[in-house]
């Protein structure tokens, strides 16, 4: 399995008239072809903002200064004045919204959403060949077809968020960046969505997820690889047991030992809060797994 | 299906307040204390030239009408009767022409400036102040100021400087009335041709000011579904801008609907005020005169009239948001 | 709320409403002349300096001193009449949406009839069938017909905020029905009642003057529509004589239009997504984490301006018919 995306030295920042707040510090990411990635942290710590960096929707105010991001043997330029192609949106790298219940306009049904997508990117497809695609989709994943004749209020949360994570892929992107897909939903409609996306990878559907979150047990069923991120910069990354289990950057333990698991095995653990913790001590050296 | 229900409900709902306004239409004037026939017969009788047994004979017609003589639930079922009938009474000023043939003559008048201002301003309005949220910087800051302003000028304020201006010091277009002294209405293109000149003021008096008022509303929920998820999203897929803009109008849209309606009514009261200044012959100047010499069953009718047409155009604004906004359907009670 | 977050279009509404207040308050006592006296012949034209400053109107009397005076008249009435028309609206708004139930049925289903109901011609009816018209009775009745649409937006709001935890918070420690009320709900509301009694000011005033024009105002003072009124009823436009209806007209659209202006600086205020510009953006961004945005049923929708005052300024909500 190779690398698909490798991301290098990406820095943003947010102006802001008064102050510019750094929110993603020289970081580098490298993401191989059938993995997802976890990107965890805290609020603040910069994960949707280098989520929404790599998926190439970044605007003011927040300013990429550099950074550059490989795919497929094609580098493009993230920084400064750099044109992002418009066709790079959707098709090489895509992004499932936080909140899917509002990225759907209220007036239009889905099928008007499926049909533009794909002929913004298309301009001789016609209606029909990309309703059947978007309904060949849906049912390979388990929705029902009707879902295209659907107004966005008609659909329940866990709907919407499996027709808006099919619409994002209908393009079948190489990467999709998720920002807490998983956040406004119940456990069972959770879980399903994590199996679909598994699914999806697994069909070569998307070759890659980043799976922004700050749900740590979550991530624990969903990804192959686990990036720490802690204000702006990257403090421990590899495979997902070890930094679960075996976390060596005191960022990670802190944000390990304040998660409630329901697990025999830590019935006896005590809880320590995040702030019990000197947070001094955060700013060690990140430490990379192999 | 929810489309029909809602459409019924909006209906019934309309028939309602119709009820309502017929009564407070009854209602309003006969709370003056003292019998009111015996007060127009009374003017009548102080200004002159109206024989005494031509009084009693006016007196007499307008007790029956009234029924002034019959309990007052009875007499509001006289007043609905005649309604329903096309019957809105006789006027006290213009004794004995009848109501309805007094407004039939002005009704024309007005609608002819109004419809088409509406219309014209609605449109125009929006397509302005929509172009102004996309282009944004100084397109979009000169018409946000323009826009205000002509926006907070009151019609008739603004009819008042154009017919100084224009009419009068430039001398371009007529200060007053409908056509020209000497020719009477028809339906002729030299007449259409003549009316036409003094169409024009009272016209962009009320127009002027309304594309302000729905340049500055459009504009501001332009701007703010701009910021929007879905705009947002769209980017995200590398859909089109083109396309997005369709999304954005559909959605900005929906409220100035529903203020176009609400704005009727200050639309309709706007133009009243402005054919006063133009002294042009339509419900304005009618209502005006009416006023003027404490004509009640004019006044009245002319209110009625008033009403209808707020009601019927919310009815309409009603309908059409109910065809665009799907979620409109959906709700159920909610208000009422 | 800083001072720094208001843009250049507030102070200069801020500055234009202070002026006309001045002329209002101050004018009178700087003027010494009676709107009432005979100071020249009919439309006499303006001479410096006096009281035939702005010409004489068609009863002789000084223009200047109808001007002045006629502002403040006309200030007074809209003052009275908004306030009225938003105390009213914030109570019935409050109570109707913090209580639910069948008082909200029953106090929504007058606002909605009264919604639907054209002002104009309620206004036109009573004040008719008056036996005499002065400016207070004036002020009274476009205040007591004016209040639903406020009514309407304060209980959308007031009904959102009941869900709230502090609400929850505040009952459980005994709180009653008005305290909650006034010191719970009603501080989210601040910012939407200071814009809503602006408009009910300005479109009081419109009205005034408009009832003024048909004939209806006050019969024993002056104000800026009752000039109007003399100045068409005397056919000054034809005449040319500019000074008996420019100076009321030119007053009117001011005060209407700082009024507006100052309500449409404040939404940008309190609003925080209309905007515009990298600086004003941060300025969002703050704004954003700091207020509370209570979901305001489309404050920034619907007319604007002088087609709108007269009826519903604030029209109803997004994607929600009336």
């Amino acid at each position: 399995m190779g690398t698909l995306v490798n991301a290098e030295n990406i820095r943003g920042v947010y102006y802001t008239g008064a102050k510019d707040v750094v929110a993603v510090n020289d970081v580098s990411i490298k993401i191989e072809e059938g993995e997802v990635l976890g990107l965890a942290g805290e609020s603040g710590s910069g994960k949707t903002t280098l989520g929404s960096i790599i998926s190439l929707i970044a605007r003011p105010p927040l300013h990429v200064e550099h950074g550059t991001l490989e795919i497929d043997g094609q580098v493009q330029e993230l920084g400064g004045h750099a044109k992002i192609p418009r066709t790079w949106r959707g098709a090489v790298v895509s992004m499932l919204p936080q909140g899917a219940m509002n990225s759907v306009s209220p007036t239009k049904r889905i099928r008007h959403l499926v049909y533009d997508v794909m002929r913004s990117h298309d301009g001789k497809i016609s209606k029909e060949e990309a309703l059947d695609r978007a309904r060949d989709r849906l049912t390979t994943l388990g929705l029902p077809a009707r879902v295209l004749d659907a107004y966005p209020h008609q659909l329940s949360g866990g709907m919407k968020q499996r027709t808006v994570t099919i619409i994002s892929t209908l393009l079948d992107p190489r990467l999709l960046v998720a920002d807490e897909p998983t956040s406004a939903l119940d456990v069972t409609s959770q879980k399903i969505l994590i199996e679909m996306l598994l699914e999806m990878l697994k069909e070569r559907i998307m070759s890659g997820v980043i799976f922004v979150t700050h749900d740590l047990p979550v991530l624990r069923t969903a990804a192959n690889r686990i990036a720490v991120m802690y204000q702006g910069k990257i403090v421990e990354l590899g495979p997902t047991e070890i930094v679960v289990e075996r976390p060596e950057h005191p960022y990670t333990q802190a944000l390990m030992s304040s998660v409630l698991a329901p697990e025999p095995a830590y019935a006896n653990t005590r809880i320590e809060g995040m702030s019990s913790f000197d947070r001094s001590l955060f700013d060690a050296p990140a430490v990379i797994h192999p | 299906m929810a489309l029909a229900k809602y459409l019924g409900r909006k209906v019934a709902w309309t028939l309602v307040v119709f009820f309502v306004a017929l009564l407070l239409n009854f209602l309003l004037p006969r709370l003056i204390p003292g019998n009111p026939v015996d007060a127009i017969v009374g003017a009548m009788a102080r200004g002159g030239g109206v024989g005494g047994e031509q009084l009693e004979q006016v007196h007499q017609h307008y007790m029956a009408e009234f029924g002034l003589d019959k309990p007052l639930w009875q007499q509001f079922f006289v007043y609905v009767g005649n309604i329903f009938q096309g019957d809105l009474g006789t006027s006290f000023a213009n004794y004995p022409a009848s109501v309805g043939s007094l407004i039939s003559q002005a009704l024309p008048w007005s609608i002819a400036i109004q419809l088409p201002a509406i219309i014209v301003g609605w449109i125009v309005g929006n397509l302005l102040g929509a172009l102004a949220a996309f282009k944004g910087g100084w397109l979009d800051r000169g018409a946000f100021i323009g826009s205000l302003f002509l926006s907070s000028v009151p019609p008739f304020a603004l009819a008042i400087i154009l017919l100084f201006v224009v009419g009068a010091q430039l001398g371009i277009l007529p200060i007053g009335g409908a056509y020209s002294f000497g020719l009477t209405p028809e339906f002729s293109l030299a007449f259409f041709g003549d009316a036409i000149t003094y169409f024009w003021l009272p016209f962009w008096s009320l127009v002027l000011v309304f594309i302000g008022g729905q340049a500055v509303g459009m504009r501001s929920m332009a701007i703010y579904e701009l910021g929007s998820d879905y705009v947002n999203y769209n980017r995200g897929l590398g859909v089109k801008e083109g396309h997005t803009v369709r999304y954005i109008f559909r959605n900005a849209m929906l409220p100035q609907f529903t203020g176009l309606a609400l704005s009727i009514a200050a639309i309709i009261t706007g133009g009243l005020i402005v054919e006063l200044v133009f002294s042009y012959p339509g419900l304005g100047t009618l209502l005006f005169n009416a006023i003027g010499t404490n004509d009640y069953p004019l006044i009245s009718a002319i209110c009625l009239l008033i009403t209808i047409a707020v009601l019927v155009a919310n009815l309409a604004a009603d309908i059409l948001t109910g065809f665009i906004d799907p979620r409109i359907r959906a709700v159920q009670s909610g208000e009422r | 709320m800083s001072l720094r977050g208001l843009s250049p279009r507030f102070w200069v509404a801020a500055a234009l409403v202070a002026f006309v207040i001045l002329v209002g308050l101050v004018g009178p006592l700087i003027v010494s002349t009676s709107p009432d006296a005979t100071v020249g012949g009919l439309y006499e034209e303006p001479q410096c300096c006096g009281a035939l400053i702005l010409g004489a109107d068609n009863e002789g009397q000084s223009v200047i001193a109808n001007l002045v005076y006629g502002t403040r008249t006309s200030l007074i009435v809209g003052l009275i009449a908004g306030l009225i028309g938003t105390a009213i609206g914030l109570v019935v708004g409050l109570v109707a949406g913090y209580r639910g139930g069948w008082v909200d049925d029953v106090l929504s289903a007058i606002v909605n009839v009264g919604l639907a109901i054209p002002v104009i011609v309620v206004v036109i009816l009573v004040s008719v069938s008056l036996p005499q018209r002065n400016l207070y009775t004036l002020a009274l009745v476009i205040g007591f017909t004016g209040w639903f649409w406020v009514a309407r937006a304060v209980r959308a709001q007031s009904s959102s905020i009941r869900t709230r935890e502090h609400i929850d918070v505040a009952k459980l420690s005994g709180a009653g029905f008005w305290s909650i009320l006034s010191r719970d709900v009603l501080p989210y509301l601040l910012s939407y009642v200071v814009m809503a009694c602006i408009l009910q000011i300005s479109g009081a005033i419109l009205f005034e003057s408009t009832l003024s024009m048909l004939g209806l105002g006050a019969s024993n003072t002056t104000s800026l529509g009752t000039m109007l009124y003399w100045a068409i009823q005397w056919g000054s436009v034809r005449t040319g004589a500019w000074w008996a209806f420019i100076p009321p007209t030119l007053m009117l659209t001011l005060i209407v239009f700082s009024l507006l202006l100052l309500q449409s600086s404040l939404n940008e205020v309190f609003n925080p997504r209309l905007r515009r510009g990298r600086a004003a953006r941060k300025r969002a961004k703050e704004a954003g984490e700091e207020l509370e945005e209570v979901p305001v049923e489309g404050a920034d929708a619907g007319p604007v301006g002088a087609t709108g005052v007269l009826e519903t300024p604030i029209s109803a909500g997004r994607g929600e018919a009336r």
